[in-house]
């Protein structure tokens, strides 16, 4: 693979993605291998998706959960952790490591978070495939 | 699948075109199948380039547009509103974000924007082919509204509601409006008293056509949705029907054999089966407590309109577009033994104390004992910070209510002495000018902390109240009182049904639960159900009004342009995969999913009106057998085989 | 609708409205959208430069601790986006005087930005070739900025204006800008326009303790306001850290002064200003997750913990190791490396102490912002004895004013909190549409 790890983020349209707009606004770098869809709300995310990423190439994938600030209700948080699991235990069956699928809770602001929470997971990324 | 896109990348100023090579992204996304043209734009967001991009929907017949250019949140309806004016579909848009999230978010690597830059495009290019046009789904909806309790909120909810041309339905369960404060004298902080305040809101609510009163009612059934909403109200018999005269009333008053406590004086005197309507309670109407009549007959035998034995029930059907619950609260009844209550004799709440001063109008009198000195005992039932599952929360109103009680009864009765035993006043606002004024007459304030509350004590025929004074460090303070004050905190009305009806959600407190304190402080996570007043959360009778009214301008919004359109992003369901196990019904928020038969097949539906295109009842499905418009499988799918591509 | 919308879209009339709001803070922004969704045509007025008030500049609010900008932003936008809502920023009411046919009519005074309103992409070009540095009013004084700037990143309309007060006139900013919207010929537009009904949102002004010499404030370098520490500690903050601003450092003993420019006749303000404790419990606990060592000293009188959810975070912060004080603070002095010392009486054992901070944070009140009462010409928008705007039907009609079509929403009323502020608005909303249904 290439030196950089390729990342596909899934955000969400009114928590997670305006918080990665404004790490772009307040020109906070991160590396150009990641790569955002946004969907309106974390838990809608299907597992199949995730593991289509893979299939196709990409090292990590990056969930920028609502957390409890999800417009649609609090069970968001339940329901994103259970597709985690429930990816985990795919990404088992396909050999794949669970650490190549984090998540977080991003508010609307959080750049600094999103920033960090990427370059964090790039390093460990780039660091297991050495 | 879309034939002819038009991809526009926008150099927005420099703030893109600085960082991407916009020409080398035009050269890579030319040749993608399917794309008929591409073109670049100084600022798509111009009038002119706007203009442009019309002018190409009409000319060149494209059937889907991409516009690469900042984040959608700016300008996603922009350029909905671009294809539109051309003729396309809104949905056949897809705004790529290369400068948030890509030309300044990679400022420092110009060659690697560049290179995202051209997958992203690819990726738009991908979803815009699978886009499909969508319409929002348009209901029809009625300006009616039903609001729960009569108190002073549901009346200016009421007439505010009215005043803005909705239709009300006012259901009281008592037989009488007026709520709590039709039993308050001077209420803080304008000293107007609380039943000549009920006693305005009736009469405006009988000046208004459009607000239908119903007393003794209960809502017992609700179905439906915002917008549409089919209830049933039960209306009780009053057991009383035409006319008497005071005389007759009160003849019909001594008849009656039975005798129970009167809640309207939280106790303080007695009263029979017949509930007489107290100042600021209306209708001024009598009506039988059936609970308690042993039908003797005696009031029908005085004056033929009192039917003790009318069992007449109604059954009310109505069609609404929302709710409004304002229920209101009780106060916190403190237990046996709390600070001697129920004990000791001369200790009693402050709602029966603000009974007690309208009860006694030249001297306080209390049980036939002159009353002079009087020690309150603040925060009972409230901030019981060290007991988990009592009530941890602070009342808000009963500081103040207290100060001013004791400057009230201080002008009355002038021979008064007021002990306040607080745990920091909380006169809270324009409120401190009442703590001002009650200090200024010589009321005593004494301040205790949880850990050594005020001790009440009977001694030698006379009741003591102890304390550990903070304000005088820690000295120990002790004075006899002619009577105790507790001051009690609100805590939610018995109301467990109609919270399971409306399927409100209730907080910590258990008092109903609002969606977001600021953003939405007044709606409930059930579309079209509003909460107002201390339903809510403890407030006094300012707060209660704003928070009335700030109910009724919502609803009123809502309802008021006669439909209601919907977001056409919703989840549907594919009847031919769909094995029905019911775990999308089970994961939607909002009850959006039922079951319904397909041609002998049980399998899932949508409701539409209720599907706020979240998608959480995607991901949880065995046969992927439901998907969300504009997020379906092709699209997200084409989007990451776009984006892997490389 | 933004002002560079409005330019694009052609409106049929925009001189005649439903009604217009004056102050495009919560209180207002929040009226105008219960107003413009009911179907009302309605124009915003707002003497800054960007809309939101004062909440869109805190950090995170009480007692939910969401952060004040999320749920600011998607409420402001909202606004400047509704179809029914026209917005002029910088904008003051001169006159409103009623006419004969009870629709009041209004001079507005648009003062110029120096930079098109409908051209400008918020770029920032020109911010980095001014040559001028200035004191940041939206950063209160914490830090500098340049004489042509967007007040604030999350600003609403996110675009320029030059501070022609502080501007040298070099020009660079028209070299650099990419299209070309910088125009040093813009003049003060005077605009007429009438309105139905008024709604009065014109917020409160914070005490400047400037005037209690005894705090020090303005002589002692850190001793900073709550406003100050706001910003200090918002996403859009303007240092990465909470530092103390006479060297720099990271305060480690931070004391919290109650009441200051409230409940204190000596200053003309008797009331509570009804949100300080909850705003300062609030800081406490950010600056207790923001800075772990950190001792935090909260000298208070009475805590007024008393909306939901409040006394249950006030609580917290206890637990969490807030130090409250029960104590008013009768001087601050300054030692040479920059601390001070706070002298009080402590009223639990009843001794005149004192302690050493750091940093010393005065948690200011709020003060009644009576300069509208000045703009009605031939009747009187009566004031309350503070200076509020007087509410003479309070618990039957609390929007009402003592001028007939004259609505008020928001502190401009007496200090509140958020959540009141909000229900107030919707409160002054449904009275407003009553009243424009009466008329017609």
């Amino acid at each position: 693979m290439s030196t950089k790890p390729k990342i596909l983020v899934f955000s969400t349209e009114k928590i997670s993605d305006p918080a990665i707009d404004l790490a772009g606004l307040l020109k906070k770098h991160y590396p150009n291998t990641v790569y955002t869809i946004s969907v309106p709300c974390s838990s809608g995310i299907k597992p199949r998706w995730i593991m289509q990423a893979y299939e196709k190439g990409f090292d990590g994938v990056f969930i920028a959960a609502d957390g409890t600030d999800c417009p649609y209700g609090e069970s968001c948080v339940e329901k994103t952790s259970a597709i985690i699991s429930v990816t985990h235990d795919l990404m088992r069956q396909k050999g794949l490591k669970p650490s190549q699928l984090k998540m977080a809770a991003l508010c609307s602001v959080c750049a600094d978070a999103f920033v960090a929470h990427i370059n964090n997971f790039t390093k460990e990324l780039a660091k297991k495939d050495n | 699948m879309k034939k002819k896109i038009g991809v526009y990348v926008c150099h927005c100023g420099g703030n893109i075109s600085d960082y991407v090579d916009i020409e080398k992204v035009k050269d890579a996304v030319r040749d993608e199948a399917d794309v008929f043209l591409v073109k670049n734009t100084l600022f798509a967001c111009a009038d002119s380039s706007q203009k442009m991009m019309e002018e190409d929907i009409k000319t060149q017949g494209l059937d889907a547009m991409v516009v690469a250019s900042c984040s959608p949140k700016l300008h996603l309806n922009t350029f909905r509103g671009v294809a539109q004016r051309g003729g396309l579909n809104p949905y056949n848009y897809v705004q790529v974000n290369i400068r948030e999230q890509d030309s300044w978010a990679h400022s420092d690597n110009p060659a690697g924007a560049t290179e995202k830059a051209i997958q992203l495009v690819k990726a738009g290019i991908a979803r815009a082919k699978e886009s499909e046009a969508l319409t929002s789904m348009k209901i029809a909806t009625t300006n009616a509204v039903a609001v729960i309790g009569a108190g002073v909120g549901g009346m200016r909810t009421a007439l505010g509601l009215a005043d803005m041309g909705t239709e009300v339905y006012l259901i009281e369960k008592s037989f009488f409006v007026g709520g709590r404060t039709a039993q308050w004298g001077s209420v803080a902080p304008t000293n107007d008293r609380g039943d000549v305040l009920t006693a305005g809101l009736f009469n405006e609510i009988q000046k208004r056509s459009n607000i239908k009163l119903f007393t003794g009612a209960e809502l017992i059934e609700k179905k439906g949705s915002v917008g549409n909403f089919d209830i049933k109200v039960k209306i009780r018999p009053r057991g009383f029907d035409g006319n008497a005269t005071t005389d007759e009333i009160q003849k019909a008053v001594k008849a009656c054999p039975v005798s129970t406590m009167d809640e309207f004086n939280f106790g303080l005197t007695q009263r029979t089966a017949i509930l007489i309507p107290q100042k600021g309670q209306y209708p001024q109407q009598p009506a039988i407590d059936k609970a308690l009549c042993n039908q003797c007959g005696a009031c029908q035998k005085i004056n033929s309109s009192f039917q003790p034995a009318s069992t007449n029930e109604e059954i009310l059907s109505l069609h609404i577009g929302g709710f409004v619950a304002n229920t209101g609260f009780d106060p916190y009844e403190p237990a046996k033994g709390e600070y001697g209550y129920g004990e000791i004799d001369n200790v009693i709440t402050l709602p029966q104390f603000k009974r007690l001063i309208e009860l006694n109008d030249n001297e306080l009198v209390f049980k036939g004992k002159k009353v002079k000195k009087i020690a309150y005992i603040y925060c009972v039932g409230s901030r019981q910070d060290d007991d988990e599952g009592k009530n941890k929360y602070c009342s808000r109103y009963c500081c103040t209510s207290a100060t001013h009680t004791g400057v009230t009864v201080k002008n009355k009765y002038k021979d008064v002495l007021n002990y306040h035993f607080n745990r920091g006043i909380r006169t809270y606002g324009k409120a401190e000018l009442i703590y001002g004024q009650a200090s200024q007459q010589g009321d005593v304030f004494l301040q205790f902390t949880l850990d050594s509350i005020p001790q009440v004590e009977r001694k030698h025929n006379k009741t003591y109240v102890k304390v550990k004074d903070i304000l005088t460090a820690g000295k120990t303070i002790e004075t006899d009182a002619d009577l105790v004050v507790l001051v009690t905190g609100m805590v939610p009305r018995e109301n467990v049904e109609l919270g399971h009806l409306l399927k409100i959600p209730e907080g910590r407190d258990h008092f109903f639960n609002e969606i977001h304190m600021k953003l939405k402080p007044v709606e409930t996570v059930i579309d079209g159900v509003m909460i107002a007043g201390t339903s809510q959360a403890p407030k006094n009778i300012l707060e209660t009004l704003n928070s009335s009214m700030a109910a009724a301008a919502k609803v009123n919004s809502v309802l008021t342009k006669g439909e209601l359109s919907l977001e056409p992003t919703l989840a549907k369901v594919n009847p031919g995969a769909c094995t029905w196990c019911g775990k999308c019904a089970e994961a939607c928020p909002f009850d959006a999913i039922v079951q319904v038969d397909n041609e002998g097949k049980m399998v899932a539906k949508v409701n539409e009106a209720n599907c706020k295109g979240c998608g959480m009842c995607t991901p949880v499905c065995p046969t992927d057998a439901i998907d969300l418009d504009g997020f379906t499988n092709a699209q997200i799918g084409a989007m990451i085989d776009a984006l892997a591509e490389l | 609708m933004t002002d560079n919308q409005n330019a694009a879209a052609t409106c049929l009339d925009e001189t005649q409205f439903d009604v217009m709001v004056i102050g495009a803070g919560i209180a207002g922004a929040e009226s105008a959208l219960k107003l413009g969704d009911m179907g009302y045509k309605v124009l915003l007025v707002e003497k800054e430069p960007s809309i939101g008030g004062k909440m869109i500049l805190l950090s995170k609010v009480f007692p939910t601790l969401d952060c004040a900008a999320c749920i600011t932003t998607p409420k402001v936008s909202e606004t400047a986006r509704h179809p029914n809502i026209t917005i002029h920023t910088l904008t003051e009411v001169e006159t409103i005087q009623r006419n004969s046919d009870r629709h009041f009519s209004v001079q507005l005074n648009k003062k110029p930005r120096y930079v098109v309103e409908k051209d400008c992409t918020g770029c920032q070009e020109c911010e980095n070739v001014c040559p001028v540095i200035t004191k940041d009013q939206f950063q209160f004084n914490l830090t500098a900025r340049k004489a042509v700037y967007i007040p604030f990143n999350i600003a609403n309309p996110r675009i320029a204006l030059i501070d022609i007060e502080n501007c040298m006139l070099c020009g660079a900013c028209e070299k650099a800008c990419p299209s070309n919207c910088i125009d040093f010929t813009q003049k003060e537009q005077q605009l007429q326009i009438t309105a139905k009904s008024v709604i009065v949102a014109t917020g409160f002004k914070l005490f400047d303790p400037i005037s209690i010499e005894r705090y020090g404030y303005g002589r002692y370098k850190n001793v900073i306001t709550s406003m100050q520490m706001e910003r200090e500690l918002a996403p859009t903050r303007p240092f990465n850290n909470v530092l103390r601003p006479s060297d720099g450092k990271i305060p480690d003993k931070i004391a919290y002064v109650f009441c200051t420019g409230s409940r204190d006749h000596t200053v003309g303000n008797p009331i509570c200003s009804q949100v300080c404790c909850m705003y300062s419990t609030k800081q406490a606990q950010l600056l207790m997750g923001a800075l772990p060592m950190a001792d935090i000293s909260l000298y208070y009188i009475n805590i007024r913990a008393f909306g939901k959810g409040y006394n249950e975070f006030y609580l917290q912060a206890k637990d969490m190791g807030a130090n409250y004080v029960k104590g008013k603070i009768g001087k601050i002095t300054e030692k040479e490396n920059g601390n001070l010392i706070l002298r009080f009486e402590d009223i639990l054992t009843g001794k005149v102490t004192e302690k050493e901070h750091d940093m010393v944070v005065l948690s200011v009140g709020l003060l009644a912002n009576p300069a509208i009462t000045k703009v009605f010409k031939g009747e009187k928008l009566e004031l309350d004895p503070i200076n509020y705007v007087q509410q003479p039907n309070m618990l039957q009609s609390p929007a009402q004013t003592s001028l007939e079509g004259v609505f008020v929403a928001g502190t401009a009323t007496g200090p509140m909190d958020i959540p009141d502020t909000i229900m107030s608005a919707g409160a002054a909303a449904t009275e407003t549409s009553s009243y424009l249904k009466r008329l017609s």
